[in-house]
């Protein structure tokens, strides 16, 4: 019977493996992913969900045990955070150029220093251009729900490719709330058994995974990857329409909209922080503000025609940055530099400014997206933004 | 539940007539002429037969076979980082025991094997082969040792002897032997804290029955199981490369290398000489001992001496810092 | 669309098919500046060259009578002549035999 609990976001991530009858988990202990392999451990060690649990030595070692049992057929499911995302790295590339469906669940924290547990999504950001498809959660909901539709995704014979299935550590990953889950049925109609066709190691039909190759066959075997994500949209599009009707949900795929219509100022936000943003354009519009919100779900591949078409129609669009990107074009994030691409070739463009907020963990509290309104406000009415960046709360 | 995943007995192989005659390591591979690694490869895979699965950490067993998109490898192969090769591993045994559990995978566990250099095993893979060898994988773990990391031009690995000349141990004015760290005891670091492990060997390309033996009695051992395996590389050490399986037996002859079996916690030496040559016949042969002085070679063979009295037992060898002069 | 040639392509996820018996895209036979050279007369089949040859270019006929040598692989290195046990095989410079490997056709 489909049923509410209340679950905080690692816990709704392991009621989505337990469901999925993932094969081969491996884990690692870091926080604050943590909690999501213990629910796990436990639903293995009481015969609740039939895997092999593998306690690998650490990250590396995760991304490569579920790197040979998914090359060797199995449904697989890894998860870190922060520094446990960067020592993987190495294995990110291999996993997505042999088109294995991996996922990976990373519940954000900060790198070192300042070596604290809160979320930024630098860590996991850091990996955005491995070939790895990418998206936030806002809600445990979300993240159970993304979970199932990330596997549905990547498995597709026509994408086979891992993905990086996101929420933001504490404000999600520990903060519960009410979760959904469908039935057993529902989840079986939704998501098939995961069978690798002819990719994988069997003796009876021997390949050879990974050899090196000539460098005049370096450009075409990157333009595979890039092709896998060139076909990705209507695939996402299908999955989540298939979700959404199976399981009575009403997801977007791409973007999400929050009090956008006749809005004048809109934040453009990713994850966690997209709840406080929703009570401050809420508030906003009490006071006679013109705000509203635009909530990205997936990252990589990038939805550059949709978030043209949703922030077209704004006058100014500040983008919360949630990463860090030093010294790069936009002088503090990395979603700006994404934004304003998306929007170049409109013959009518918002304008765009960035405010780098919640990092290190930091919460973003409902005053300084006021600031920022103020300040998207300003930019309006003179039609011109004064800078690419602010640092919210730490500049007037 | 557990249910038998596998049953397989590969028989010994009694003498050189009867080995397979089927390669799994077939020619057309870009290693260089005369190759020890290449050699015990071919060894190993004919001994495993067809039903393996072979993993290939970086290293001159990846990169100068696997080359251009066409591989010598006749089983299912598959690439692994120079790190992890003990962790992939893990995973697709633990893949094949879950799907024969739940019914996805017709047929018996594959052999898993897993051919690492010496950098590969106990370097910079140290910490995926020990976790591997820690869980109880079934899984046959191979070093080829070919001393050095060849792939890269010849830089010192911790299997490097004493006094070898490698591109980042020159010998010079200041540094007249060259390397002046001992090894590393490759199978003790197997042996000496991994309780799931009952079946530990070492073999050399010199004596092939031997070597092709010990990896049936590995593949047939339930668990993970280790195999140190002596391959010369004529370019690495500076020798003629017909002289491979010569250096290799001379190596075994002068106690350079040890051929001995652990099997739950038992010793076993093979191919013992009743005299051991002295060292030095070995260390003329090859160009890379060619600076040793007097002094140099006496510390080498009283660290040989102390070894082939008690072999598996780490030897007391002096410990100077890596920049003492 | 892309237009990939043909002699370009890659398989799917940097799969490629297993060889059978050997690979011909690495073709080596023509590395060699010696070959070994043998006299049946004098072989015993001690089996010494089939199992020392690296690249596995020693091989029993199928009648298992005489020993095999395999001109398209082997790359000369000799292993065989110096682990012969009674001097049945003996070295001889490449380019004096009349199919004698002179030059690399293509580089691989």
């Amino acid at each position: 019977m489909a049923k509410e609990m209340t679950l905080s976001g690692c816990a709704a991530a392991a009621q989505a493996v337990k469901m999925a009858k993932v094969d081969v988990i491996c884990s690692y202990p870091i926080r604050p992913y943590t909690a999501a392999m213990m629910e796990l451990a436990k639903l293995v060690n009481n015969g609740e969900l039939d895997a092999e649990f593998i306690h690998g030595e650490g990250e590396h070692a995760q991304l490569a045990v579920v790197y040979g049992a998914s090359a060797a057929g199995a449904r697989v499911f890894t998860g870190s955070a922060g520094v446990g995302v960067t020592y993987a790295f190495e294995n990110y590339s291999p996993i997505s150029g042999g088109r294995l469906p991996v996922q990976m669940m990373i519940a954000d924290r900060a790198l070192d220093p300042p070596g604290d547990f809160g979320s930024e999504h630098t860590d996991v950001m850091s990996a955005r251009d491995q070939g790895w498809i990418m998206g936030w959660a806002e809600t445990p909901q979300e993240v159970f729900d993304n979970h199932l539709i990330n596997y549905r995704i990547g498995e597709d014979k026509r994408v086979m490719l891992p993905q990086f299935v996101c929420q933001d550590g504490y404000f999600v990953s520990h903060i519960p709330g009410k979760v959904k889950l469908p039935d057993q049925a529902q989840v079986d109609e939704f998501l098939p058994p995961y069978d690798p066709g002819d990719h994988v190691l069997d003796p009876k039909k021997p390949f050879s995974h990974g050899p090196q190759i000539r460098p005049d066959q370096g450009t075409i075997m990157d333009l595979q990857r890039a092709q896998a994500f060139l076909d990705l949209p209507p695939v996402i599009e299908e999955v989540i329409d298939s979700y959404n009707r199976i399981m009575g949900r009403k997801y977007s795929p791409w973007v999400e909209e929050f009090m956008t219509e006749d809005a004048e100022i809109a934040f453009f936000i990713m994850g966690a922080h997209t709840a406080t943003a929703r009570h401050a354009v809420r508030h906003l519009r009490q006071k006679g503000v013109k705000a509203g919100l635009v909530k990205l779900r997936f990252v990589r591949p990038w939805p550059s025609q949709q978030v043209a078409e949703a922030l077209s129609k704004f006058k100014a669009v500040g983008v919360i940055e949630t990463s860090t990107s030093y010294g790069g074009s936009m002088r503090g994030g990395n979603l700006l530099a994404e934004v304003r691409a998306s929007l170049y070739d409109l013959p009518k463009r918002p304008l765009t400014t960035a405010f780098m907020a919640g990092l290190g963990g930091d919460v973003i509290p409902l005053q300084e997206f006021y600031w920022m309104a103020r300040k998207l406000e300003d930019a309006a009415r003179a039609g011109r933004v004064e800078k690419p960046v602010y640092w919210a709360g730490l500049e007037h | 539940m557990s249910v038998p995943v596998k049953t397989q007995n590969l028989p010994p192989i009694k003498k050189l007539r009867n080995i397979p005659k089927e390669e799994q390591y077939v020619p057309g591979h870009r290693t260089c002429a005369g190759c020890g690694p290449a050699l015990q490869y071919k060894l190993v895979a004919k001994a495993a037969g067809p039903n393996t699965i072979l993993l290939g950490p970086t290293g001159c067993m990846y990169v100068a076979n696997a080359s251009y998109l066409c591989t010598p490898y006749q089983v299912p192969w598959i690439h692994t980082q120079i790190t992890n090769g003990g962790a992939v591993a893990s995973g697709i045994e633990a893949a094949y025991q879950v799907r024969i559990r739940k019914g996805t995978w017709k047929g018996e566990l594959p052999n898993i094997i897993v051919m690492a250099g010496d950098g590969g095993a106990v370097d910079i893979g140290l910490q995926a082969m020990s976790a591997l060898m820690y869980r109880g994988h079934d899984v046959l773990f191979v070093c080829y040792d070919n001393e050095s990391y060849a792939n890269t031009g010849i830089q010192t690995s911790p299997t490097t002897p004493y006094g070898g000349n490698t591109t980042f141990t020159p010998p010079g004015k200041a540094v007249p032997e060259g390397k002046k760290l001992f090894p590393k005891d490759v199978p003790q670091l197997v042996i000496g804290g991994h309780p799931a492990v009952k079946y530990v060997a070492t073999a050399s390309v010199a004596y092939p029955l031997d070597l092709m033996n010990k990896v049936r009695k590995a593949l047939n051992q339930k668990g993970p199981t280790f195999l140190h395996i002596h391959a010369p590389c004529p370019k690495g050490w500076k020798f003629d490369e017909s002289k491979t399986v010569e250096i290799a037996r001379l190596a075994v002859q002068t106690g350079m290398w040890s051929i001995y079996e652990w099997v739950n916690g038992e010793f076993k030496y093979q191919y013992r000489p009743k005299e051991f040559k002295p060292v030095r016949e070995y260390l003329k042969t090859q160009k890379r001992f060619a600076h040793l002085q007097e002094e140099h070679i006496a510390k080498m063979q009283a660290f040989v001496d102390a070894r082939v009295k008690t072999p598996g037992v780490p030897v007391n060898v002096p410990l100077p810092g890596p920049r003492e002069a | 669309m892309f237009d990939i040639p043909k002699e370009r392509a890659v398989p799917f996820g940097c799969v490629t098919k297993a060889p059978v018996g050997e690979q011909p895209m690495m073709i080596t036979g023509n590395w060699r500046e010696y070959r070994p050279v043998i006299d049946h007369e004098k072989c015993n089949l001690c089996m010494n060259c089939i199992v020392f040859c690296p690249d596995a270019c020693w091989q029993l006929d199928d009648a298992e009578e005489e020993v095999v040598w395999n001109a398209k692989y082997c790359k000369g290195c000799l292993v065989c002549v110096n682990e012969c046990t009674t001097e049945a095989l003996t070295k001889a410079y490449e380019l004096d035999f009349p199919d004698g490997v002179v030059r690399l056709e293509k580089p691989f």
